[in-house]
């Protein structure tokens, strides 16, 4: 074991945050800090920057057009991004359906789909939970059948994020209704800007809609757009949960979430002094930041296990842990913020609204955050069945 | 000690109850919030019920109730989310007018809220300084025949419902208290949605003059009425947020029994039954602590009660933070959404903590009290 940053590893880092800092559009950057929600725009504008660069799939291996570069690379890229006030690059196409057609795609497939994720072409978005299918997703009801040359699909999906600006989805159909839950699952590549697809955007608690409900009436999918092979579908669903899961652990998100908090602490004033001096706070962040830095430790472990095989249930650990020091980093900047986080207009979240509060700007956008960040707990797997996942796999029982 | 309610405690919280389940349903609380204002005739069922006329002094025609029928009514509205302004008003402004030596005002004021025809609020933050009761940029000097004030508060509790405000300022370098009528020539007013389903406003002050009767009180006096006050406002808020705590654990604890998933009922898996447990131990715990702070209302050592009241705060917000994150967690992707009544309780939750003083304010507190 050797635990110290190659020279080569920190010329690396070098080069990115000198990309970082001279080709985030100033907006973009300003926007992210301030905790407004990027447009469609923005990440279309954010992923052609990095695709020019050549950097547009920062985890697939050259020969797709990615950057081969080791999980060490990666991991270095996604936090000197996020540090640096980029959008996230939408996982959708690169880290979801992406990963599963380089496995068990056809060659037509990743000839047509996969330079286009690169390049932002398509945006896809994910088919997988329904209304009464959320943790127990085999038992989802969505059907295709095969009429002629193609598929029917008719069916509900929900909680599909960023839907309503989605061009594709990659949609887990029930196609064998007389197997056995799991058994008769395929995933079908569904075009959405057809008649038949409604997509209505599902509130949530911090005002916005990021999520969607969408429902699929007759909608058509020539059969070349299944992936694998028919009911083999729950395989390459399970596949890439595996994959959502490492991404999920946010490393770079709690980077860049860990310096506005101590921003935040040292701009408030508490009894004449600024809040990050206040023992009680210090602690908590000083806590944080350590979760933090093992969560670093311990996603290289399980990124540097999985480089050969697909990701294990290790990743379980990660996703269980990541999700909830995203909570924690948001819950205390609300603290910093206290009361002036209560004044809340949903309008303040996009800049294309002016902020016209009676407090400092951050405050509502700390709250939302808190507000928002109860789902990484929830969603991608729920922390409960994580937890059962790593007993079932990792513990044997 | 008698925990069991009385007689009229028991009547007042039942037909409370009834009300709430009746009126105070999610859409009947969204209807209302969505209009933007308070909801008058809302606030008179309040008042005919006896809310705002409950901690106002039998010889200004209200109820004089305990501190302990307080809690017992605040429990009942926390289960329906109320957001009229019955704490800022009823409990905080009330209790501080009360307890003044400004007869003038507590005859016309106490005894229009007892009737229901006034909303009062008590507008004491300002910029720079989180929860401080002190004023730092409000100042009052003498005019001809009274006072004028300028400066701006933050985050006024329903202020714009109010029809007068009690405004903190600095007079000669102390903490001064006046009762400034919404109507007076050169206060301006902004008002805000919270979070939470509120209103909240800030107030700028321009120049305003009143007459000397509206001083409230000053100096060590003025402190002692603003502390009272927000004990009396903790208490309140403390005894919703259990009220809060106990709905929103029935509400989860019926949805898991509903709700299946793996070809069995969510309440089944033990994981999910230990977490309904916790809600359930917290909840237990808030209510018990709320007793507390009731109890020490009644005490003469103002330090000591202000002490165990923000022991309760602490403890309180905890519990409310806790059951508020398990109810969303056990509803999953549902309780994320703002379409269930989950996200109106838990956020009303959160803001338990963050009204009248957050956890690391009331920790310092404790401790200042004790010196």
């Amino acid at each position: 074991m050797d635990l110290t940053w190659t020279t080569e590893e920190l010329a690396f880092r070098d080069e990115v945050r000198e990309f970082v800092k001279t080709q985030i559009p100033e907006d973009m950057r300003a926007k992210t800090f301030a905790h407004q929600r990027a447009s469609r725009e923005d990440y279309i504008r954010w992923h052609k920057i990095l695709a020019n660069r050549g950097w547009g799939a920062p985890n697939w291996p050259k020969e797709y057009g990615g950057t081969g570069w080791t999980s060490l690379q990666k991991l270095i890229f996604e936090v000197e991004t996020f540090k640096g006030g980029a959008p996230r690059m939408l996982p959708f196409g690169l880290s979801m359906i992406g990963p599963v057609l380089m496995k068990f795609g056809n060659q037509a497939q990743k000839d047509y789909y996969l330079p286009r994720i690169i390049n932002m072409d398509d945006w896809w978005c994910q088919g997988y939970s329904e209304p009464g299918s959320g943790s127990d997703l085999a038992s989802l009801k969505t059907k295709a059948e095969i009429v002629g040359n193609e598929f029917v699909i008719n069916g509900q999906k929900t909680w599909t994020t960023l839907a309503h600006h989605a061009d594709w989805m990659f949609c887990l159909v029930r196609t064998d209704p007389s197997a056995k839950a799991q058994r008769g699952i395929s995933m079908v590549l569904i075009d959405l800007r057809q008649p038949g697809v409604k997509v209505r955007p599902i509130k949530t608690l911090d005002a916005g809609a990021e999520v969607n409900e969408v429902w699929l009436e007759n909608v058509k999918a020539p059969l070349e757009n299944l992936v694998g092979e028919l009911n083999g579908g729950w395989t390459y669903a399970k596949y890439l949960l595996g994959h959502e899961r490492t991404g999920i652990a946010g490393l770079g998100y709690c980077y860049r979430e860990l310096a506005i908090l101590k921003a935040l602490a040292d701009r408030t004033t508490s009894r004449g002094e600024s809040l990050g001096m206040d023992p009680r706070v210090r602690d908590n962040i000083n806590r944080v930041e350590a979760s933090v830095r093992a969560l670093e430790m311990l996603l290289l472990r399980v990124a540097a296990d999985s480089s050969s095989a697909e990701p294990g249930p290790k990743a379980s650990i990660l996703k269980i842990r990541g999700s909830e020091i995203q909570q924690d980093l948001a819950r205390l900047q609300m603290q910093i913020a206290g009361a002036d986080t209560w004044p809340y207009d949903p309008d303040w979240m996009f800049a294309e609204s002016t902020f016209h509060g009676p407090s400092p700007d951050f405050s509502p956008a700390a709250a939302a955050a808190y507000f928002d960040t109860r789902k990484t707990t929830i969603y991608g797997g729920s922390t409960e069945v994580q937890k059962g996942i790593i007993a079932k796999h990792i513990i044997g029982v | 000690m008698d925990f069991a309610y009385s007689e009229e405690q028991r009547m007042l919280t039942d037909s409370l109850r009834r009300v709430m389940s009746e009126n105070w349903t999610f859409k009947h609380r969204r209807a209302r919030q969505a209009t933007g204002q308070m909801d008058e005739r809302a606030w008179q069922s309040l008042a005919e019920l006896g809310v705002a006329g409950l901690m106002v002094p039998e010889a200004y025609g209200g109820f004089g109730e305990s501190p302990a029928t307080m809690l017992t009514v605040h429990q009942e509205l926390g289960r329906g989310l109320v957001s009229e302004p019955v704490i800022p008003s009823a409990v905080m402004a009330v209790t501080l007018l009360s307890h003044s030596k400004n007869e003038a005002l507590k005859a016309k004021w106490l005894s229009a809220h007892a009737e229901g025809e006034a909303v009062l609020s008590i507008a004491w933050q300002e910029e720079g300084e989180r929860y401080s009761i002190r004023p730092l940029c409000t100042h009052a000097g003498s005019a001809t025949g009274g006072f004028e004030l300028s400066g701006r508060k933050t985050l006024v509790w329903h202020g714009a419902a109010a029809n007068a405000l009690i405004v903190s300022a600095l007079l000669d370098g102390e903490i001064a208290l006046f009762l400034i009528e919404r109507s007076a020539t050169g206060l301006s007013l902004t008002d805000y949605p919270t979070f939470d389903g509120m209103r909240t406003a800030t107030v700028g002050l321009d120049k305003v003059t009143v007459g000397a009767d509206a001083l409230i009180a000053k100096g060590a006096e003025a402190e002692a009425l603003m502390n009272l006050a927000l004990d009396f406002g903790i208490t309140a808020l403390c005894a919703h947020a259990s009220g809060a705590m106990e709905y929103l654990t029935e509400v989860t604890i019926q949805y898991l029994k509903t709700r299946q998933q793996f070809g069995q009922y969510l309440a089944n898996f033990q994981v999910l039954q230990h977490r309904m447990g916790d809600m359930l131990i917290q909840q237990e715990m808030a209510l018990s602590m709320t007793y507390v702070a009731a109890q020490a209302l009644g005490q003469s050592n103002a330090a000591e009660r202000s002490r165990l009241v923000s022991m309760t705060k602490v403890e309180v917000a905890a519990a409310a933070r806790l059951v508020g994150e398990a109810a969303v967690q056990l509803h999953g992707g549902m309780g994320m959404t703002d379409e269930l009544e989950v996200g109106d309780y838990f956020k009303r939750l959160t803001y338990t903590d963050l009204l009248l003083g957050d956890t690391l304010h009331h920790l310092q507190r404790m401790q200042d009290m004790e010196s």
